[in-house]
């Protein structure tokens, strides 16, 4: 009898608790067109930036423009116009849905292949206006170390990094989309240890990891509307990849990047040459040295950054989080031991 | 009583090691916190490990049935993106934060200068000795030996004191 009744009561539980279930879940199955509107309407949302890889320290965000707000659709209503015409959707909720296909045309993140594709033209650039390559192979191959030394411990260190020096005597010091850097014989020649070079190449690696060109080509103005930068839509159209190219060169080599752009790539280039075991300090003194020398006056930096003083004064205002800065190494010896000076035996 | 069983159910989660993620294929597991350790493996980008303990420069991180040390930078908290190229910070044109759809192939198949950069190159009247100079550039490589042996002669990255 007790035997029965726990039975029964056993039974009746499993009952009640699939009822239960299915009465919870249920629900969560069903459509629910509010609730559809409600996520259409919330991914239209601008969504936060993600976190950078946390520091060592607290690096601040880029305080760059906002990007602009994407164009309005043009006529471009289709089948949602249509939809409410014929009473489908109400006005609201037409309105969200158009604005999540605009959203969604206007923002096509753009690929590595692309990427490389951008920065390699770019690169052929680069050689063609300021000098070409200088032929050094130990220096060269010197230079890769150091460059891949860094990039290694960068916030983007999975993709292949390339460091050429260029044949000009102004002191350069480049970086195009996809991994390319360069650095001028001419700022080589004003530096005065291995730690100097590894902040200016580092400066260049950070560029790129933060992707500060392909940031700026999203704001760009006469890009609006595009919405496929695929190497195919490229290869069809050969005035967009003009377009992209005119744009990113005129950033890179003409006007500069924002100047906001500009002191993250020197927050980050600090940190990734001391993730390394550099002296952190090397990048600020070679820009006091910049700033002070005659050849850094006619040079493309002065003109695309903002002043070394602004700029060294940002770095000295952060440095006290670098402790025990003096015991890290700079490799003066090392440096010179491959770049001879002239007038150095 | 009520009290120590949610203490007893929360202890196992707090307890729960951090787990981080490997930010570039081949980096080395090593038996100690020491770069002249031997190697126990080597990992590949995107694999997580369980931190155990952390010292300043290597983190005793424990994976797939082995435990070991890594040096700390080659390790990252944000899982990174499994295609190649968009390290710790996803593709941004046009503001998106979004992966893009149509992601590239493996990083493989990305080597050499374009066919459709040289091709505008030389339309736009770039000379071949510059088309060149980007090729050399992209075929100049150094050997993970040899930078291993760089860092270790100017005690630098895990070769550091």
């Amino acid at each position: 009898m007790r035997k029965n009744n726990l039975k029964i009561f056993g039974v009746s539980f499993f009952c009640l608790s699939v009822l239960g279930l299915s009465l919870w879940v249920a629900p969560s199955h069903a459509f629910n067109l509010d609730r559809f509107l409600k996520d259409v309407e919330k991914s239209t949302q601008p969504q936060p930036k993600p976190k950078q890889e946390e520091l060592d320290i607290t690096v601040e965000e880029p305080k760059s423009p906002p990007p602009p707000e994407p164009q309005q659709s043009t006529g471009n209503d289709g089948m949602i116009g249509l939809g409410q015409s014929l009473g489908i959707f109400d006005k609201k909720t037409s309105k969200i849905l158009k604005q999540s296909v605009n959203t969604l045309q206007a923002l096509q993140p753009i690929a590595y292949k692309e990427e490389k594709a951008i920065g390699g033209r770019l690169a052929v650039e680069v050689f063609s206006r300021y000098g070409g390559a200088y032929n050094d192979p130990k220096l060269l191959h010197y230079i890769n170390l150091v460059g891949q030394a860094v990039a290694d411990v960068s916030t983007r260190p999975d993709i292949d990094y390339h460091f050429a020096i260029l044949n000009t005597e102004l002191p350069n010091a480049f970086a195009t989309p996809g991994g390319y850097v360069f650095v001028s014989i001419g700022l080589l020649r004003m530096l005065e240890n291995e730690a100097q070079l590894a902040g200016v190449l580092a400066h260049e690696v950070a560029h790129i990891s933060q992707k500060h060109a392909l940031q700026t080509l999203g704001r760009s103005r006469s890009l609006q509307g595009i919405s496929a930068l695929t190497l195919t839509a490229m290869d069809k159209n050969p005035g967009l990849f003009d377009k992209l190219i005119d744009e990113v060169s005129n950033v890179l080599f003409t006007k500069g990047l924002d100047k906001n752009l500009e002191f993250e790539a020197d927050r980050y280039g600090r940190e990734f040459a001391y993730r390394m075991g550099y002296y952190p300090g090397g990048l600020q003194n070679f820009i006091r040295k910049l700033g002070t020398s005659k050849a850094g006056g006619s040079s493309i930096f002065m003109s695309t950054h903002p002043s070394t003083g602004e700029r060294y004064n940002r770095l000295k205002k952060t440095w006290s989080r670098y402790k025990k800065a003096s015991l890290y190494p700079v490799l003066g010896k090392r440096f010179f031991s491959v770049f001879k000076k002239p007038g150095k035996s | 009583m009520i009290l120590s069983g949610v203490v007893m159910l929360l202890l196992p989660h707090l307890a729960t090691a951090e787990t981080w993620y490997v930010k570039k294929s081949s980096t080395k597991l090593q038996a100690e916190a020491s770069a002249r350790s031997k190697v126990l493996g080597k990992l590949q980008k995107g694999t997580p490990v369980k931190v155990e303990k952390k010292s300043r420069k290597f983190f005793q991180v424990s994976t797939g049935g082995k435990t070991g040390w890594i040096f700390r930078f080659k390790l990252s908290k944000k899982a990174p993106a499994q295609k190649q190229g968009d390290g710790d910070m996803l593709g941004t044109l046009g503001g998106s934060q979004k992966m893009a759809a149509r992601e590239s192939a493996s990083g493989s198949s990305i080597r050499g200068l374009s066919p459709v950069s040289e091709e505008h190159a030389r339309k736009k009247g770039a000379t071949p000795e510059s088309i060149q100079a980007v090729k050399d550039m992209e075929n100049f490589k150094v050997r993970s030996e040899e930078l291993d042996r760089f860092l270790q002669t100017g005690k630098l990255g895990e070769y550091s004191q």
